[in-house]
């Protein structure tokens, strides 16, 4: 079994030598005390000696290089033929959770910019990297990447005066949803609806469920995914001279956490059943509370749902979500008639679409 | 009389609420401060005084408007109002507020007398309540080795502050001359004959080229201060019936004295008038920053061909033998520095054998050998200090911060070209008092230049400028493991220095990476191997680093940092020193002033004792894994930011 040579302390002060000489080459027969290299500070000279007979299998170190004192210099085998153990590993790499396709430490500050998961990007090489960002949203009718070194809008400050102020965390999110509207070409219209049979049912699953919190608005936001499965026009985005229909269907779902605006997003809603889909949704709300939101369950939505009936607001027009044709308002109930609205983008959906997709929205899934 | 006279205007003055601060009358030992200042004849003559200075300066100078002036806080003032009573500057004569403080000093002075065969001495002046100050006693005993012509002279008043001297000194006052096998003399200030024979101890000490130890006996007849005797009324009487000015004017008729005692006062009355016509003294900008150094050096000169692929020892080795080559005011002075031995980390190797008597091994005396290094600079002599472990530094921290800065911060003329080389760091095992790097202290210390060279910049080069071109006092750390490695520039280049940055130009920023990068590392000393490992490390995330590595801690280059580093998304700062009140903190400051609102992360040892254990120091230092994450963690508060 091959044993190392270790590099020796030559004197108190010093703790790299330099490799100054080889006295024999790889592979060759060595006897105890035959000199093996010549080691130096700037002091002194140090011949390294063999400790036992046999074979040096090779240098780990070339002349000229400074290597620690304390390190392997060499390996010592009792054939030829043998081989010397391999280097030991440096060290763990930072981000690599084990995974081939895990993401580099800077993809992985790309996809929380671009609001992507490492699962969206095809890979190329073992890990996903720059590169690989890079060429997936080259394709994109979006410049999705936020500025790096922006930290607010990126237009010119007005010719007025006046002063910068930065932007809060909620604001810059704020900012950051907002901008895409101005990819779409928002028209708005809402109908009236009769809330009772809405009610009833949300009351019904409550007591069926032993839920804790009424589930009007899930239960909604079900229907509406529901809908959209239904009708692909709905859950679709432009891009460039193409219409982008989505796969699977994200519901956004604006929650008001103190002065922050989230939007949470139940990925993959469509093959949810309804309980699964109010619970997961429940979760989403709560980790918005606590500030504690993973960028993946903010990022992706393909449809969103927006209700401002806890406020009392009677009439809202909601924006549209990044790469999203509709998005439904739903408001509070006033004189025993409710109404709900949508924003959709104009250049995909005709009225009509909307119109269709709200009233179907209008009625509980047991009465449609 | 002129004395007595011009003090007790003084405390006039004081109880009517005219001065601030505060002032020590020498009243009723007028005669013994006189005694050795008035028999110093030689041009070359120096006098070190101490708080309880006005007798001995007024003998010195004969510039009692210069002295009512400075305690005023008038421009007439001798030091323009900046010293008040207790600093005073004047051509060969200093004092300083700090008991004992100025004696390693007076060594100093007194060992460049003898360098250059000069015929003056040093009179270094205290009273007995100093003899409770260790540096004292370093400073008989450096006197004492290298036989230098410097008199000692103790006043002993009997009383330190409002404490008896029984109650402060142990054996006796002259024993501790003897004990150091100077020459020892004792006079009493009321005896018949007193001035002459302190004349004859100067003398002897002039002649003899030897220290000497001279006790006086006298009594302070005024209060320490102002209104802080405590003495009985009994021993007041018993001085004031001993009082040798008035047994003076006793040897003359009534009428010779009133005619004296008129003189007197209109001269003071006089002095006092010139000094109230002096308007305030009034600030100067431009002392704001006391670092008197010439034009900044030609940018960029790179590695000298003497370093060429040598190790950072071996740079420092040769800058040192050029400069005591080329430099005849080049002094090396500190613990074991001689042949064979060469010194602790072996920087001053052969140099004691080729420039025999300029590479002085000293005592273990870090106080008095930084104390007589600070009077050699002060001569003009160049003095450069090695202090065998950085933690020792604080032995020496009253001459660093209470005298080597306070000259060229108080007096526009005075230079202490001083260079304290330490060796800092860890990471050898050697444990909580030999491993600290105290740049945070040092920092501290207002006037105070501190260097840490990496061995990507050229520390012999950099310690040429210091010792030749800098002219300030300056500590110049050496990171223990840096001393193997070999000096290799490897791709840095210097970071512009902003002219308004004190030594930026002396003593570069160096610089490399990317020029966008993701994280910026700024690191000193040893720590730049730490950054260069995560730097590595990111690399393989494609993290783009770009590392920053000053060489000048402090005055802190904080434009030419700030400048560069206030657009940087992310930073951080790697130091071996605690990161309180030291670089990282000063540095994040005046980036946030700048405003700088990116990420900055420190990585810094924890407040606390450096362990031997090799498992145990390697857990409280900085390690390259704590940097790493440092610098994923700026990344990861984005990446939860940015979704």
């Amino acid at each position: 079994m091959p044993i190392p040579v270790h590099t020796p302390r030559i004197n108190n002060n010093d703790d790299f030598v330099r490799v100054a000489h080889f006295y024999v080459p790889p592979r060759s027969f060595v006897r105890h005390g035959d000199p093996l290299a010549d080691l130096e500070t700037d002091k002194a000279t140090f011949t390294v000696e063999a400790e036992r007979d046999g074979y040096l299998l090779r240098f780990k170190t070339e002349i000229g290089q400074t290597v620690a004192v304390g390190s392997i210099l060499a390996w010592i085998g009792d054939s030829a033929d043998e081989v010397a153990p391999a280097e030991a590993s440096t060290g763990t790499t930072p981000g690599a959770t084990g995974e081939d396709r895990a993401p580099t430490l800077k993809a992985a500050l790309l996809l929380a910019q671009y609001g992507l998961t490492a699962a969206e990007v095809p890979v190329a090489g073992q890990r996903l990297s720059v590169t690989d960002i890079e060429r997936h949203t080259a394709g994109w009718p979006i410049p999705h990447r936020k500025p790096a070194a922006s930290r607010g809008g990126t237009a010119q400050a007005p010719a007025e005066a006046g002063r910068g102020v930065e932007l809060t965390r909620s604001e810059a999110g704020m900012l950051h949803t907002v901008l895409w509207q101005k990819e779409a070409v928002p028209a708005y219209l809402e109908m009236a609806y009769d809330p009772h049979p809405w009610d009833e049912y949300a009351a019904d699953f409550q007591r069926q469920h032993r839920l804790l919190m009424n589930p009007l608005l899930a239960l909604f936001a079900w229907r509406l995914v529901r809908i959209a499965a239904e009708q692909p026009a709905i859950n679709a985005t432009l891009a460039g001279e193409q219409k982008h229909v989505y796969d699977h269907v994200n519901l956004g779902f604006t929650v008001q956490s103190g002065s922050s605006l989230y939007v949470v997003v139940v990925r993959e809603a469509e093959g949810m059943a309804m309980l699964a889909f109010v619970q997961k949704l429940g979760n989403l709300q709560r980790s918005a509370m606590r500030g504690a939101l993973r960028p993946e369950e903010v990022a992706g939505a393909t449809i969103g749902f927006s209700s401002m009936a806890r406020f009392a607001v009677t009439r809202h027009v909601p924006v549209l979500l990044p790469h999203s044709a509709l998005m439904v308002a739903h408001a509070a109930p006033a004189g025993g008639v409710a109404s709900l609205g949508a924003t959709y983008d104009h250049r995909l959906l005709h009225g009509a679409d909307a119109v269709r997709a709200i009233a179907a929205l209008a009625l509980p899934p047991s009465k449609e | 009389m002129l004395i007595r006279k011009t003090e007790e205007l003084l405390l006039r003055l004081f109880s009517q609420g005219l001065l601030s601060g505060t002032t020590h009358t020498c009243l009723g030992q007028e005669i013994c401060a006189m005694s050795v200042v008035r028999a110093l004849s030689h041009p070359k003559d120096v006098v070190l005084s101490n708080h309880r200075n006005h007798g001995h300066f007024l003998t010195y100078s004969g510039d009692f408007a210069g002295l009512i002036g400075e305690i005023m806080g008038r421009a007439s003032g001798v030091c323009g109002g900046i010293g008040g009573s207790q600093h005073i500057a004047f051509r060969r004569f200093h004092s300083n507020g700090v008991q004992g403080g100025m004696t390693g000093i007076g060594v100093g002075e007194a060992l460049a007398l003898q360098r250059r065969n000069e015929d003056g001495i040093v009179a270094i002046i205290v009273g007995d309540g100093t003899l409770g100050q260790g540096l004292l006693y370093e400073s008989l005993n450096l006197a004492s080795v290298w036989g230098v012509p410097a008199l000692f002279v103790v006043e002993n008043n009997g009383i330190a502050q409002t404490t008896p001297t029984a109650a402060t000194v142990g054996g006796s006052i002259e024993g501790r001359g003897k004990a150091f096998g100077l020459d020892t003399w004792q006079l009493d200030d009321s005896e018949p004959g007193f001035m002459e024979r302190a004349e004859t101890v100067v003398n002897e000490v002039r002649l003899r080229r030897k220290p000497g130890f001279l006790v006086i006996e006298t009594r302070r007849l005024g209060p320490h201060s102002k209104g802080d005797d405590m003495r009985a009324p009994a021993d007041l009487s018993a001085i004031l019936a001993r009082d040798p000015l008035t047994s003076i004017g006793l040897t003359l008729d009534a009428a010779a004295r009133s005619r004296i005692d008129a003189t007197a006062d209109e001269f003071v009355a006089d002095v006092h008038a010139e000094a109230l016509a002096s308007p305030e003294a009034a600030f100067v900008e431009a002392r704001r920053r006391c670092f008197p150094a010439g034009s900044p050096p030609a940018m960029a000169e790179g590695v000298q061909d003497g370093n060429i692929s040598t190790t950072v020892r071996a740079s420092l080795n040769y800058s040192l033998a050029s400069l005591l080559a080329g430099h005849p005011e080049v002094l090396l002075l500190g613990e074991d520095l001689h042949e064979p031995y060469g010194g602790a980390f072996k920087v001053t190797a052969g140099l004691s054998t080729r420039f025999a008597g300029r590479v002085i091994s000293t005592p273990i005396s870090e106080a008095g050998i930084i104390g007589a290094s600070i009077g050699l600079a002060l001569a003009g002599f160049r003095p450069i200090v090695e202090i065998m472990f950085a933690d020792f530094l604080t032995l020496g921290m009253d001459q660093i911060y209470n005298h080597a800065v306070k000259f060229p911060g108080m007096f526009a003329e005075a230079r202490v070209p001083l260079v304290i080389r330490a060796a800092n760091g860890g990471r050898r095992g050697y444990g909580p008092t030999h491993s600290q790097s105290p740049e945070n202290l040092m920092g501290a210390v207002p006037g105070l230049t501190v260097l840490c060279p990496s061995h990507h910049h050229d520390p012999g080069e950099l310690l040429r400028r210091a010792v030749l071109d800098w002219n300030s006092p300056t500590v110049f750390f050496e990171h223990k493991l840096l001393y193997g490695r070999v000096v290799d520039p490897a791709g840095y280049r210097e970071l512009g220095a902003d002219p308004e940055d004190p030594g930026a130009a002396w003593f570069p920023t160096l610089l490399r990476g990317a020029s966008d990068p993701d994280v910026t590392f700024v690191a000193f000393g040893n720590s730049v191997l730490l950054a260069e490992a995560a730097a590595e490390q990111l690399a393989g995330e494609e993290v783009a680093t770009e590392i920053v590595v000053p060489s000048l801690l402090a005055p802190l280059a904080g434009r030419t940092l700030s400048k560069h580093l206030s657009a940087r998304r992310r930073i951080v700062v790697v130091e071996e020193a605690p990161a309180e009140f030291g670089f990282s903190a000063e540095l994040g400051a005046v980036l946030l002033q700048a405003g700088y609102s990116g990420s900055y992360r420190r990585v810094a040892p924890p407040p606390m004792p450096i362990p031997a254990a090799r498992s145990l120091e390697t857990a409280v230092l900085p390690s390259e894994r704590d940097v790493l994450d440092a610098a994923i963690a700026t990344i990861i508060v984005d990446i939860g930011s940015a979704a």
